[in-house]
């Protein structure tokens, strides 16, 4: 074993990309990938990541309605407490005179937009207000998760208006969700006094609604594959009706995950309310991460693929340094720091900023993706391979990537 | 579906006409950055291409901000409530204070955000003047328009500014602290509702269907252009020094690239779907009938209760579009018209 870092990009590689536009990412053997480019594979990685957690908490809390309502409830509160505690109304251009709940749709508005869930504002009243969706990378994560990321904004809703005078509350509910196998995803939000209609569990924010037929819907040829901040047409800018602009500059560390987001602290809150325990939680978390990260090579055409996409010389074989190379694409799109101890033939080592894979600050992300690249290497090198952490300094995750025996794998 | 979210509103109607026909109010609270020290006026007359330095004390302007491209940036309404000091009316009020920041240096100035000292409640209509009168202490017949001055209600101390984003004649601006926003409130509620008007709590009727049909801008509107282009360069004073003007110059000798011009849907099929740039994003394209070059992005699209018709702009390429010219967006049949419904 040796340390030696073969000759390769240097390891400032990706610092700073947060903070030019259009910076691109770079793997191990100078393939550079466009700054927006790899958000998309960013995002659709962790898009992945979220499903298995997702199907994690299928497992912990089988029943639907209860499952759904346990993680609408966490997602509310929390998001209810985040809008309360650390408002940010310039941030998202509404006005000190829009009272009521209706300006928490720019709140919802902006943050699709750093989603890269691409599409547009329909209808923004006091009363009314409608946001069409094209593209959602979430959208293979569960319907319970459309539930909860509507009850979040609900929650942004509220906690918005408590800031201003006294106005009319909207009810916010998610009427086609992409999840669900529509087209696009739909949050329409209405004021019942104006469009009266039963109270509903807080879980059951898929509507219908009640002034459906204002609903516009865009039709395939209209619809849209990138951000605002993407696109010529918007000069490249995120602008919403209130002016409020944002450029592709922040994209990035604006990226974050259903995992992070819902589904972990849905996870986390399960155990506290005694659906199962905390160890059990995480081992459940654990062989379901790593068989996702299995399944993602199980065909050699998607290492052959996997391979062209970080450009890797048809000198380097079966080694670690393939899953290095996936693992520094992500991170820099992630802008997350790392440091590379090794990479060559025998071993790779990086030791990874926790706080910057902990997206939106949830500490358990960094483990679960841990888990998955355990599973990855298993099938995008081969089974002598594994993933472990050691010698972590502090606030760091110090892994390593080499040949283990292990005879309880 | 696609069914048209402004004509049959009846709600929005009837606050809409209360303002046309009878009075209506609202909380128009706005971001108030207030600029004093003996520089203030001449600071601002840096930073704003229309003069403010004049102002006697008590008087309003409206004016742009531009930045050193000769783009707009904010347009907002200047106040002079003293001698050495000014308020600013806008609602961009985090990026005008860092652009007061970054320019300040070498006035002897002091500035900060005021917003959260002020509620504002905008009474207007033709029958605002009437409501003014029975509220405040010694009536507002003294007030001329875009002119702001304390005044007494009840009791309470208030600044009163006559001006509005209405294109009504009378109209009317009260400014209180938020101690006493329930009360003042209460008492233009109920003055209004004696009057037979009503409170306007719609954001679509009094930030777009009630400036629109005067020709108003919402600042979405004016994003990313000069004022040559939205026909704001009127007031603008060439013989001063101002943030822009170099820029502006150009603009001035060669002419705008665009313009803003007025357009109604004239479809018969009124449940039609053309996305606009109120809403964010970049607007739906416009071609005319039979080419293939774009030629413009829909700004605004919204309705005109006055003149029953969706009404709006078209940020067009110069001298393209014209006043008659029927055009086809997005399926559906429009005119070019003037940019107001009001005259």
């Amino acid at each position: 074993m040796t340390k030696k870092i073969d000759e390769r990009i240097p390891q400032d590689s990706g610092n700073g990309a947060a903070f030019k536009t259009y910076n691109a990412v770079q793997s191990p053997w100078n393939k550079l990938m466009s700054y927006q480019d790899a958000l998309h594979y960013a995002s659709r990685f962790e898009a992945v990541l979220s499903a298995a957690v997702a199907q994690a908490y299928r497992i912990i809390i089988p029943d639907y309605a209860t499952r759904a309502d346990e993680m609408c409830k966490e997602a509310y509160g929390r998001l209810l407490y985040t809008g309360l505690n650390y408002p940010n109304d310039d941030g998202f251009g509404i006005h000190p005179f829009m009272c009521g709940s209706y300006p928490g749709a720019l709140i919802g508005d902006k943050g699709d937009d750093a989603l890269l869930m691409c599409g547009r504002c329909q209808d923004f009243g006091t009363y009314r207000c409608e946001k069409e969706l094209d593209v959602c990378d979430w959208d293979i994560c569960g319907s319970e998760l459309c539930r909860a990321t509507t009850m979040s904004l609900q929650g942004q809703a509220d906690a918005t208006e408590t800031r201003h005078r006294k106005g009319h509350k909207l009810d916010y509910l998610m009427v086609e969700a992409k999840g669900c196998g529509d087209r696009h995803c739909r949050i329409i939000a209405e004021s019942r006094e104006k469009y009266p209609a039963p109270e509903h569990a807080l879980w059951e924010s898929f509507g219908p609604a009640v002034s459906d037929e204002y609903k516009k819907y865009t039709e395939e040829e209209d619809c849209v594959s990138e951000s605002m901040m993407f696109r010529e047409e918007c000069d490249y800018h995120f602008v919403n009706g209130t002016n409020n602009e944002t450029d592709s500059s922040n994209q990035m560390v604006n990226l974050s995950t259903a995992a992070s987001l819902y589904l972990l602290p849905a996870i986390d809150n399960a155990a506290k309310l005694g659906y199962t325990t905390p160890e059990n939680a995480e081992w459940i978390k654990k062989c379901v991460l790593e068989a996702a990260g299995k399944a993602m090579f199980g065909e050699r055409y998607a290492i052959r693929a996997c391979r062209e996409w970080l450009g890797v010389p048809n000198t380097i074989g079966e080694d670690g340094r393939l899953l290095g190379g996936v693992i520094e694409m992500l991170l820099q799109s992630l802008v997350c720091n790392y440091e590379i101890e090794a990479f060559n033939k025998d071993e790779v080592i990086y030791v990874i900023d926790r706080g910057g894979l902990a997206i939106t600050g949830t500490q358990s992300l960094v483990e679960a993706h841990l888990y998955m690249w355990q599973g990855m290497v298993k099938t995008l090198v081969n089974a002598q391979w594994s993933v472990w952490e050691e010698d972590s300094p502090k606030g760091k995750m110090r892994i390593k990537i080499a040949k283990k025996i292990d005879k309880f794998m | 579906m696609n069914k048209n979210i402004f004509k049959d509103d009846e709600w929005k109607r009837s606050e809409h006409m209360a303002v046309r026909e009878n009075a209506g109010y609202y909380l128009f609270t706005h971001q108030l950055e207030e600029v004093s020290g003996p520089d203030a006026g001449k600071f601002l007359d840096w930073i704003c291409p229309n003069n403010i330095a004049n102002l006697k004390v008590g008087r309003d302007r409206y004016t742009t901000i531009l930045n050193e491209e000769g783009e707009i940036i904010d347009d907002v309404v200047v106040m002079r409530m003293d001698e050495e000091k000014y308020w600013v009316s806008t609602l961009y009020a985090t990026k005008l204070d860092d652009w007061i920041y970054y320019h300040s240096d070498d006035y002897d100035i002091d500035f900060s955000e005021i917003t959260e000292d002020w509620h504002m409640f905008s009474v207007q209509g033709p029958k605002s003047k009437d409501i003014m009168n029975g509220l405040i202490e010694g009536g507002v017949e003294d007030l001329r328009f875009f002119a702001n001055r304390n005044a007494v209600m009840n009791g309470m101390d208030v600044i009163i500014n006559r001006g509005g984003f209405t294109g009504e004649k009378f109209g009317y601006e009260v400014y209180c602290t938020p101690d006493d926003a329930d009360a003042v409130q209460d008492l233009i509620d109920a003055a209004v509702k004696e009057a037979g008007g009503k409170e306007v709590t719609e954001f679509q009727v009094f930030a777009w269907t009630l400036p629109t049909e005067a020709g108003f801008y919402y600042m979405r509107d004016l994003n990313r252009t000069n004022p040559f282009e939205v026909g704001l360069e009127k007031n603008i004073n060439w013989d001063k020094e101002f943030i822009g003007k170099e820029a502006l110059l150009k603009v001035k000798e060669n002419g705008p690239a665009r313009e803003m011009v007025g357009f109604e849907v004239c479809d018969e099929n009124e449940n039609f779907y053309i996305r606009s740039k109120q809403y964010g994003g970049p607007g739906e394209p416009v071609y005319i009938d039979g080419e293939e070059e774009e030629v413009g992005r829909v700004s605004k699209l919204v309705y005109s209760y006055v003149k029953n018709v969706n009404n709006g702009y078209i940020l067009a390429k110069k001298d393209k579009l014209h006043i008659g010219d029927h055009i086809t967006i997005h399926g559906t049949k429009c005119v070019i018209t003037e940019k107001n419904w009001l005259g």
